[in-house]
């Protein structure tokens, strides 16, 4: 790394249902990002996009479409994909080129538009994200994928669906307090243990949606902005990591060997431990996937987070809180704008804008972006200046 | 082993790649009961989808439509792949020695 890379601007709009096209919402949290940032759309050096299901609109090439609508066409522009984490990985991107020297701001868009879908319809585009002749062929859909996770979890370390339970209930409650989630009504653990099974042991609320929605950021080399607006997030990791794509073909099905790889790679890349974190954004497009994230990142021994999770340890007003945004579980989970949605919740935090659920401690936060089922991984660690 | 198209081994690089046949015997290693099926399936849910542990070794995703609840399949049971029109490589559990019901 030769220079400090800052995130200095994030907006995201509500998640849900939207009824304007994937590129005017991508377009309008993009300006806001900048503007939030204190800077002009002419300062954008490159736009990264991450757009993985805009074919879902017959539109593909979106980068040029939102550059056009800032009123910046010259900037070039391109798409990132991975699965669900191409904003993160895009993010990636603007890191490298920022802390690299080629570009001094860069802006980082995903976006989501599924709505217009039904379940069945949007169930089967999101399995080509797996193995489609090897995995979905054989009728695993992504919940399906998680369940089997779930199945062998549940057998070698006892996890139990309350302990699941735990993570959809935490999560709900703290999207409740969240303007931008899907949903924003607490459940109770009788309401989660009461939902139809989808794919077992899995039931609704342990699922994300399929939400529709938009999220930005714009990275910066901190050397050209001396006097921020905001309190810009200090990029002091920016890690991917792969997996045996397959999860037929992994040794162990309880874990995601790429959120492992990612974060021994940012840990080493930030020099900070892990008990200095004070709060994360984990990658639970299910409620097992939140569990098995915190085990591989090594913040709990193997099987302890459920109970832990149980115990209230990853609440906001906890130990160490997890998704303090609701997570992709109740905040949504657009695709491919859920990376960058991360980080917009790890900036208000940092910036004390995040209302009723404002954490306590904000000097070192972290995000976990999983593509597929784990067949990528990126983990992003910010401090303070 | 490994359970899909590749041109080196997935764990370990290996490039001398050894093409056998399998018996289509095995093990339930995990297992999920599909209500929620994708598009292809949508005719035989609810279906289980099964990883199933070859006895010549290596993991295989696969399915069984005769699954219809949790109750009808454990993780330990043996099953065997059957020829079929549908999709997919398909299973279905393996007769059982010893009637274990008193029915």
């Amino acid at each position: 790394m030769t220079r400090e890379a800052w995130v200095l601007g994030a907006a995201s709009n509500r998640f849900g249902k939207m009824k304007e096209s994937g590129r005017e919402a991508a377009s309008r949290v993009a300006l806001e990002a900048i503007d939030t940032a204190g800077l002009a759309p002419k300062d954008i050096g490159y736009t990264f996009v991450a757009n993985a299901f805009g074919l879902a609109e017959r539109q593909a090439h979106v980068g040029p479409l939102i550059n056009t609508a800032l009123g910046i066409p010259e900037v070039p522009s391109c798409t990132i994909e991975s699965a669900c984490s191409s904003s993160s990985a895009a993010l990636h991107e603007a890191f490298v080129h920022v802390a690299g020297g080629f570009l001094d701001a860069a802006l980082v868009v995903g976006v989501e538009k599924l709505s217009h879908l039904d379940t069945l319809t949007a169930t089967s585009y999101f399995t080509i994200g797996a193995d489609y002749p090897f995995e979905s062929h054989n009728g695993a859909t992504f919940p399906g994928l998680y369940a089997t996770i779930a199945n062998a979890h549940m057998k070698r370390y006892g996890t139990r669906p309350e302990q699941l339970g735990s993570v959809a209930v935490k999560n709900h409650l703290n999207a409740a307090l969240n303007p931008h989630a899907h949903f924003q009504k607490p459940i109770t653990m009788e309401t989660y243990l009461g939902s139809p099974v989808i794919a077992s042991p899995l039931r609704l609320y342990d699922c994300c949606p399929f939400s529709d929605g938009a999220a930005a950021l714009v990275v910066v080399a901190g050397e050209r902005y001396p006097n921020p607006r905001t309190e810009p997030l200090v990029i002091k990791a920016s890690t991917r990591a792969g997996s045996i794509a397959d999860m037929h073909d992994r040794p162990d099905l309880t874990s995601l060997p790429a959120s492992q790889r990612a974060a021994e790679a940012a840990f080493r890349q930030a020099h900070v431990e892990r008990s200095q974190v004070d709060f994360m954004e984990v990658h639970d497009c299910f409620t097992i996937a939140e569990l098995v994230a915190l085990e591989d990142m090594g913040f709990f021994a193997p099987g302890e987070a459920g109970k832990a999770t149980a115990d209230g340890i990853t609440a906001r007003d906890g130990k160490l809180p997890v998704n303090p945004s609701g997570g992709l579980k109740a905040k949504g989970h657009p695709v491919s704008a859920t990376g960058a949605s991360q980080v917009v919740e790890v900036f208000e935090q940092f910036n004390g804008t995040a209302g009723a659920r404002q954490v306590p401690k904000t000097n070192l936060a972290l995000a976990h972006n999983v593509g597929a089922t784990g067949s990528s991984a990126s983990i992003h660690i910010f401090g303070r200046r | 082993m490994t359970a899909t198209w590749g041109l080196r081994c997935p764990r370990c690089g290996q490039f001398d790649l050894v093409e056998f046949a399998l018996s289509g015997k095995g093990v339930v290693a995990a297992f999920t009961l599909q209500n929620v099926p994708a598009d292809e399936f949508v005719n035989d849910a609810p279906y289980a989808y099964v990883l199933v542990d070859l006895d010549e070794g290596g993991r295989i995703s696969g399915w069984m439509p005769t699954v219809k609840s949790d109750g009808d399949l454990a993780m330990g049971d043996r099953v065997h792949w059957v020829v079929s029109y549908k999709p997919g490589v398909q299973f279905e559990k393996d007769a059982t020695a010893s009637v274990a019901s008193g029915r």
